[in-house]
């Protein structure tokens, strides 16, 4: 209780908890939702869910603060009594964000949701321990953002003595466990499907929620001996090295792009990723989009049918894989190639020009995400728009259940999430990670706040 | 000596050997019905036809002054005797007196177990088989050996087992030759008849008596020209005991035989020399007495000698 | 208790001899309920295994039925299940490794056992044995390291340049040279089941009888001649069993091979450089991931085929064993 008032007195406005798609006993379907299109969809798809709850955060701003409508669910309840009252006066705004945004497709944007002006909530700062906070967190999954996740929770530990452990097993391992909840929280840079969030359901008892933490580049990495230049490839030379339809380093569609280049004669070797990966639905992603080859074949998502290559576990293994085999090709974060010394490819981009994977590329891609983020912020980030822009850009989130148990956990979860995505952002261009678009933070911030711990709101506010 | 002579000698031998078997074991062949005994009889011809055809005969084998160890234990010492071409000398004594050590002696198969050595000199037509520049290998096809316990190769045919050594150092028969050199080796060996139909079966499969034969087939197949047999039948019955006997007394015809046995009317059946070894305090084994059978069985000029054959010990 | 009742006073009164008393019997009988409870927990213990797996598999063996193991295609996210590219990745690795390991270990043994001098026998198998209490991890990272860059540069590619325009041959060599493929799989594989094989084998040809190497040397063999004439076809059956006793370690191997085969394309080739899956590997790469209880199903599944692969390889093993030991028919070397 004490933890509400306080809630309240920072103005945050919470009318939500729990729910989901599961009607929650003893309560009464809240006049908030009055409209039984959305509660259909919510039990069937619980991916609706979120959506309409994200959709709503940038509309109902109602102070300086970026608070949070976190209503949206329709089979919400009254059950929390002592936020009702907060609630009342966004609800009627949340509803018609409902009606009007309810997402169909992952691939669609929702309108004004993204709306570029709001701003970071700078207020709030985690800047040291907190009373009754448990003293380690657990964590798991995609080995993307692994290099900038070390980081943070080096740089936590002094800040708030809490603990991280976080282990790079893959976006497809980090989403079964999350959906499993053996761990606190999942890294992914492969958003759950909706098959996935409805499987996950069932442990959390709703809608895990995916939290962006930073954007980086996926490089298309190489090994050539005695090749001192950077080499330019585009969509279709990629698709087609990966296809194994361009089997030597001399082909002239390789050649084409890098005039002047002294390419050996040699087999190429591709290695991709051979766990559940992330970095491999956006890698796989781009090449949907870019190639119609690739589209007809092996197609996007975290494990695909290749052609041939080595297989590598994590970002790391694939780096390694790279740095040992001469002639090799790959995939990895921008920060693995960095790391290995490795050399990477300038990519077209969808403006045509052909552009380095750096922070400041990455950023400018991440331009468009507000436009292109849907209220779930499930979305890739790749072949963006804008002729700076990193065309294999991708997003990756930790993954939480917004419905905690545990009081001390939930606590020192939402504080480290917060942390990350505003105090923990300066981190990520050192690391060759580019911060989140202030856009994509004002919403992430919204996520947060509709974390609660048995009814309550989870996250302290400082 | 003509054809006739000799068969005349060699069946006044057998026919000792057969007394001796009557007297000595009370094992028969008078039992046999006369069916049996007209097949033994033929069987005996076509040893002895066998026999006649080898080229060239025995020769005489001659051991001086050898010594062997095994590691440090000095097994036998100083034995000198000879190995008469053309007869069967028997080596008896009690056990451990090194008479199965010195038998290996003589075709360098002493020299196979780890740690063991020989000294000494053995002639074999005036050649020492341990002389510079002599290959074991080469030493072993001219003198030959049946073991004590029958040991065909059981991974082999009867067929594969007799012609086992002739496969050795590349010598490659045309398959009508080898066809032949089987006949001619098992009717040898007085097996013949038992395993004509079955040649494509296993050595194995024969039974132990059989089996001995067929290590004799398999050893004279390679036509060499000393046998030397190692107690080679003390793992056999007495059937297969006597016709083994009996193929002895046919055999030396052609070969030089020496002949380890334990049993004391064994050799006086089939030797025509005995030599006693006996192991003394110092525990190598030492030639004690040498001469013809008739003689160390009948008038033993040492006293060592005498105690053993009346049983005294061993 | 069951003590005490037996130490009963052995005579009764009147000198009578007492062998009255259960409490022997007792005793005996607890042990024999104890013994034939560990026994039973063994035989509990399979069947749970079998059971668990097949309940688990069921879902995706009754999605998919025959083509579960006839099917070349495995895709998870269209959630088709055909683990012939796994099994087949498993028989080609395993008998990549028999066929390096056999000559080797059989190799080795006949030295041990025919030609080194005593003192040399001990080290040797001591090093030889030490090959199997290394753990599969280090094999891999070895492979890595070492093995797979070696075999790459130093086999891999002279190979390819001399069988690459070779009719037929060529097949055995398609595709790049990658270090990641069936043939370094086989490689480690083999080096892995050498000491399986080499002991046994070992100890085969050192129990064939004195008398069978005499009675070749006899007849005037060589030194090999009689190895080859009565050593080898001795020893015949035991050096199969040795073998299949080391595919049997090749065919559930799991770490090293991960490490090394590619894990990768599902491709049914005859080329030694496919990077491919075994089934001990797919099951170790995907069973973290698999995001769908069908997935999750059919990698068990998997392992139900691995099960039985290796019971079947045990059972054609053991006809093959008792054809050349305990029929010993020859049909002549």
């Amino acid at each position: 209780m004490g933890l509400m008032t306080l809630l309240l007195a920072f103005t945050f406005v919470l009318t939500a908890c729990g729910g989901g798609a599961t009607p929650t006993t003893g309560g009464t379907t809240s006049s908030a939702a009055p409209s039984a299109a959305p509660s259909t969809a919510a039990s069937t798809a619980p991916s609706a869910a979120p959506s309409t709850v994200a959709s709503a955060a940038p509309s109902t701003a109602a102070s300086a603060a970026p608070s949070t409508a976190a209503g949206g669910s329709a089979t919400r309840t009254t059950a929390p009594a002592t936020t009702t009252s907060a609630a009342g006066g966004t609800s009627s705004t949340a509803t018609r964000a409902v009606a009007t945004a309810t997402r169909t497709g992952s691939a669609t944007a929702v309108g004004t949701a993204g709306s570029a002006n709001a701003t970071p909530n700078t207020s709030i700062n985690i800047t040291g321990p907190f009373s009754g906070e448990a003293n380690t967190l657990n964590g798991a999954g995609a080995t993307f953002p692994q290099v900038l996740y070390s980081k943070w929770f080096d740089e936590y530990s002094k800040v708030t003595n809490v603990k991280v452990n976080y282990q790079g097993t893959g976006s497809g391992a980090g989403k079964n466990a999350i959906r499993d909840q053996t761990v606190d929280f999942a890294g992914s840079d492969s958003p759950m499907s909706d098959a996935e969030l409805a499987a996950a359901q069932a442990k959390c008892g709703d809608t895990i929620q995916h939290i962006p933490t930073t954007l980086g580049a996926i490089v298309v990495s190489y090994n050539l001996p005695n090749v001192s230049q950077k080499l330019k490839m585009d969509g279709d030379v990629i698709a087609g090295i990966f296809l194994e339809q361009i089997k030597k380093w001399n082909d002239p569609k390789i050649a084409a792009l890098n005039p002047g280049v002294n390419l050996p004669n040699e087999d190429i070797i591709t290695v991709h990723r051979s766990d559940s990966s992330g970095t491999t639905d956006n890698f796989t992603s781009y090449l949907t989009a870019v190639s119609q080859a690739w589209a007809n074949g092996p197609k996007s998502g975290s494990t695909v049918q290749w052609p041939g290559g080595i297989g590598a576990s994590g970002n790391p293994g694939v780096a390694n894989e790279i740095k040992n085999n001469p002639y090799a090709i790959g995939y990895v974060e921008l920060a693995f190639a960095k790391q290995n010394n490795l050399s990477y490819a300038d990519v077209k981009n969808s403006a045509g020009q052909f552009v380095t994977a750096n922070a400041a590329s990455v950023t400018a891609a991440g331009q468009s995400a507000a436009e292109r983020a849907p209220a779930d912020l499930r979305f890739k980030l790749v072949n963006a728009p804008g002729a700076q822009s990193y065309p294999i850009t991708a997003i990756t989130w930790i993954l939480v259940c917004p419905k905690q148990t545990d009081q001390a956990k939930a606590v020192a979860l939402t504080r480290m999430l917060w942390w990350a995505t505003h105090s923990g952002q300066q981190f990520a261009e050192g690391l060759d990670y580019s911060p989140l678009p202030p856009a994509i933070v004002v919403r992430a911030e919204a996520f947060i706040n509709n974390i609660t711990v048995n009814g309550q709101k989870a996250f302290p506010g400082r | 000596m003509s054809t006739s002579e000799r068969r005349g000698r060699e069946t006044a031998t057998i026919e000792t050997a057969q007394t001796g078997i009557a007297d000595g074991r009370g094992m028969a062949p008078a039992s046999a019905s006369p069916a049996e005994m007209a097949q033994a009889a033929q069987e005996k011809a076509q040893v002895r036809e066998v026999i006649e055809q080898k080229a060239g005969g025995g020769v005489s084998l001659v051991a001086e002054g050898v010594n062997a160890w095994y590691g440090s234990t000095h097994a036998i010492k100083d034995v000198s005797m000879t190995f008469r071409a053309n007869e069967v000398t028997a080596l008896i004594g009690p056990s451990g007196c090194g008479k199965s050590t010195f038998l290996r002696c003589l075709n360098r198969m002493h020299e196979v177990l780890a740690g063991a050595r020989v000294e000494g000199k053995i002639l074999i037509d005036g050649q020492d088989i341990y002389g510079k520049g002599v290959d074991s290998v080469r030493v072993r096809r001219h003198i030959g050996m049946v073991f004590q316990k029958p040991n065909p190769f059981p991974m082999m045919s009867i067929y594969d087992n007799v012609i086992a050594g002739l496969k050795l150092n590349g010598i490659r028969k045309r398959k009508s030759e080898m066809d032949e050199t089987v006949e001619h080796s098992l009717r040898g060996a007085a097996l013949w008849n038992e395993v004509k139909d079955k040649l494509k079966e296993s050595g194995a499969s024969l039974s132990g008596g059989q089996q001995q034969r067929l290590c004799i087939a398999r050893t004279i197949a390679v036509e060499p020209e000393v046998v030397l047999m190692d107690e080679p039948c003390s793992a056999l019955d007495p059937i297969s005991t006597y016709k083994i006997e009996e193929l002895i007394g046919e055999l030396k015809q052609k070969y030089t035989i020496a002949i380890v046995t334990h049993n004391m009317q064994q050799a006086s059946r089939v030797a025509d020399w005995t030599s006693f070894m006996l192991a003394g305090d110092a525990g190598y084994g030492q030639l004690v007495e040498y001469g013809r059978t008739e003689q160390i069985f009948t008038q033993p000029q040492d006293k060592r000698t005498e105690d053993y054959i009346t049983g005294r010990f061993g | 208790m069951a003590v005490q009742t037996a130490r009963r006073a052995e005579k009764l009164p009147g000198g009578r001899v007492n062998l009255a008393g259960r409490g022997s019997a007792l005793g005996d009988r607890a042990f024999q309920g104890i013994a034939f409870a560990f026994a039973a927990s063994i035989l509990v213990l399979i069947v749970t295994i079998f059971v668990v797996l097949f309940v688990d598999a069921r879902v995706a063996l009754a999605q998919e039925g025959l083509r579960f193991i006839t099917g070349q295609v495995w895709n998870p996210n269209e959630s088709i299940f055909g683990a012939l590219p796994y099994i087949y990745g498993t028989i080609f690795t395993s008998l990549i490794g028999l066929l390096i390991a056999t000559p080797i270990a059989v190799g080795a043994s006949l030295y041990i056992v025919e030609y080194a001098p005593n003192w040399l026998r001990a080290p040797i198998s001591f090093i030889v044995e030490l090959l199997a209490v290394i753990p599969s991890v280090i094999y891999g990272f070895w492979g890595l390291a070492v093995l797979a860059p070696f075999l790459r540069d130093r086999v891999e590619r002279p190979l390819k340049a001399a069988l690459g325009d070779v009719p037929v041959l060529n097949a055995l060599v398609e595709g790049p040279a990658r270090g990641r493929d069936m043939f370094v799989a086989g490689v480690i594989l083999s080096i892995m089941i050498l000491p399986t094989i080499m002991s046994v084998a070992r100890e085969v040809i050192s129990t064939v009888p004195g008398t069978q190497r005499e009675g070749m040397l006899a007849l005037g063999a060589t030194k090999w001649e009689m190895i080859k004439g009565a050593v080898l076809p001795y020893a015949r059956g035991g050096i199969v069993g040795a073998a299949i006793l080391g595919l049997g370690r090749a065919i559930g191997e799991t770490m090293a091979v991960t490490m090394l085969i590619g894990n990768s394309s599902t491709k049914i080739s005859w080329s030694l450089l496919t990077p491919g899956y075994t089934m001990a590997s797919a099951i170790a790469n995907q069973f973290a991931d698999a995001n769908s209880a069908v997935h999750f199903s059919a990698i068990i599944g998997v392992a139900v085929v691995l099960l039985f692969v290796t019971g079947a390889v045990n059972l054609v093993a053991r006809l093959i064993v008792s054809r050349f030991g305990g029929d010993t028919r020859a049909t002549g070397i």
